[in-house]
């Protein structure tokens, strides 16, 4: 079953099919990529786990619970870090378990200490690097309560070079915590280096197209992306994409 | 405080000009007194006749202060009163702005005859004109929340309460303290013309009954009053602001994201 699990989950928004029939699963402590067309619904899919709003048919399960349109079973890292100015890191890091009703400022310390971010507790966003916000985004959703992290496309803005590191300090602060997650990316190198399996959605009106099982093993090396079997995969994810 | 005297050269050496204008023509030209006087017959009238008006300043600070603080409790009620409940917002919105076409000045009699010479019709007037400002910057501010944030909180499962109160509230803070500071500039407007219809104290009387008997320097010094209180009173928010605010000083120059 797994922990968090979509079954021939559907949505439109009048006559605009946007999601068609989506299954799969995300298990305990897995890392599952989701990879498609640009405005092939992956926003949409994420509301709808989020319950922003309900599917036309389908359910939606978490922990064997049907939790269709319904709020907080989440933790969530957006595309921008969305931070609030007015609150220090801290408060920005206590935030999501402060709405879910329990405040640990032990732990979210101790996040900040290890996301390398230590001595900027009382430092305000605006002071930040982007990819330091980037982390402050991420420890914020695992300080959360909820077992599952959604995070979409949350290294697209930053460059390059930024993007790269930030994909490593995400692998290691991961493993150590190993939270299941679901991850929106549209960069196929980024979805093969981070995942254990990635998922490719057609062409609106979307559905699961192809499931791959990323074989290499953790923790991973940088110079995995380099190895054949790497470009081989992800000339077949390409492959996919496009046709 | 370099940086005071840095800035603030410029505007002060223009008033002083324009005074020492004021002091030569009056002298050259001979200008009687009771039609203007020149600044240093008012700056003497200031210091001499201290013991004439402090205590109608003390009054009027008193009147404008209470009806300031009324008037934002007021504003910030209706404020979120019309934004969690956009219903009222629809039944609502034209009758707040209806309420700003009145002049004063006509209400104010209507207002002395149905409630008499005491603090309420004043307090009345003072809300009346302070409310709008700050209903509107706080209206305005919470409309323009961020999206993101906005979404990050649902997808996280935050309540509407705990939207409110997390991110719509500060997030439109800086836009309140724009009206806050409208307002208190506005509210000293209010004290005095509130003043006018019948008081017994109050820079408003002062003034009055300056005017009617023809001592223009006091008029003058009526004037320079209310300017110096309402500056005082912006001054004093604007500090508030820098306090609350404190966030938006730090670091800064870095790209907002």
């Amino acid at each position: 079953m797994g922990k968090l699990s979509l079954q021939h989950v559907s949505k439109s928004y009048g006559s605009n099919y946007v999601l068609q029939d989506v299954s799969f699963h995300v298990d305990e402590g897995e890392f599952v990529s989701i990879v498609g067309p640009s405005g092939s619904g992956k926003s949409t899919l994420f509301q709808l786990i989020g319950g922003l709003y309900a599917p036309d048919n389908g359910d939606i399960m978490l922990d064997g619970k049907r939790v269709n349109n319904s709020r907080g079973h989440i933790s969530y890292m957006p595309q921008s870090p969305a931070l609030f100015p007015w609150r220090t890191i801290l408060q920005n890091v206590l935030l999501s378990s402060e709405i879910a009703g329990q405040k640990d400022s032990t732990k979210a310390k101790e996040l900040i200490e290890k996301a390398g971010l230590g001595g900027y507790e009382q430092a305000y966003p605006n002071q930040l690097s982007g990819g330091m916000k980037q982390r402050v985004a991420f420890i914020r959703s695992l300080n959360s309560p909820q077992s599952i992290i959604c995070l979409d496309e949350p290294f697209s803005a930053l460059d390059e070079f930024t993007r790269f590191e930030m994909q490593e300090w995400l692998l290691t602060i991961w493993e150590e915590y190993r939270k299941s997650i679901l991850f929106i990316t549209h960069n196929i190198d980024e979805a093969l280096y981070l995942s254990d399996r990635i998922l490719i959605l057609s062409e609106k009106p979307a559905s699961v197209k192809k499931e791959i099982i990323v074989p290499f093993t953790r923790p991973r090396a940088e110079d995995i992306l380099l190895t054949e079997q790497f470009m081989k995969l992800k000339r077949e994810i390409h492959h996919d994409l496009r046709g | 405080m370099r940086a005071i005297i840095k800035k603030g050269w410029r505007p002060v050496s223009v008033i002083i000009l324009l005074l020492t204008i004021w002091e030569i023509a009056g002298r050259v030209f001979d200008i009687p007194a009771w039609l203007l006087p020149v600044p240093t017959q008012i700056w003497d009238e200031a210091i001499h006749g201290w013991m004439h008006y402090s205590s109608h300043i003390l009054s009027t600070i008193r009147l404008a202060f209470s009806g300031y603080v009324i008037g934002i409790i007021v504003g910030l009620t209706v404020a979120i009163l019309l934004f969690r409940l956009p219903v009222l917002q629809e039944a609502f919105y034209p009758l707040l702005i209806l309420s700003q076409n009145i002049p004063i000045i006509v209400l104010a009699p209507l207002l002395v005859i149905w409630f008499g010479f005491g603090m309420m019709p004043k307090i009345i007037i003072i809300v009346l004109v302070c409310f709008f400002p700050v209903t509107i910057a706080a209206l305005d501010g919470f409309r323009q929340t961020d999206r993101d944030m906005l979404h990050y909180l649902k997808m996280t499962g935050a309540t509407n309460r705990q939207i409110f109160w997390k991110l719509q509230w500060p997030y439109a803070l800086p836009s309140i303290f724009s009206g806050l500071k409208i307002a208190g500039t506005y509210s000293v407007m209010g004290a005095v013309i509130s003043e006018w219809l019948g008081a017994n104290k109050g820079i408003g009387v002062y003034m009055t009954l300056a005017s009617s008997s023809f001592k223009t320097d006091r008029v003058f010094v009526a004037i320079a009053v209310i300017m110096i209180l309402s500056l005082s009173f912006f001054a004093v928010i604007a500090l508030l602001e820098k306090w609350v605010l404190k966030w938006q000083q730090q670091g800064g120059d870095s790209s907002s994201g």
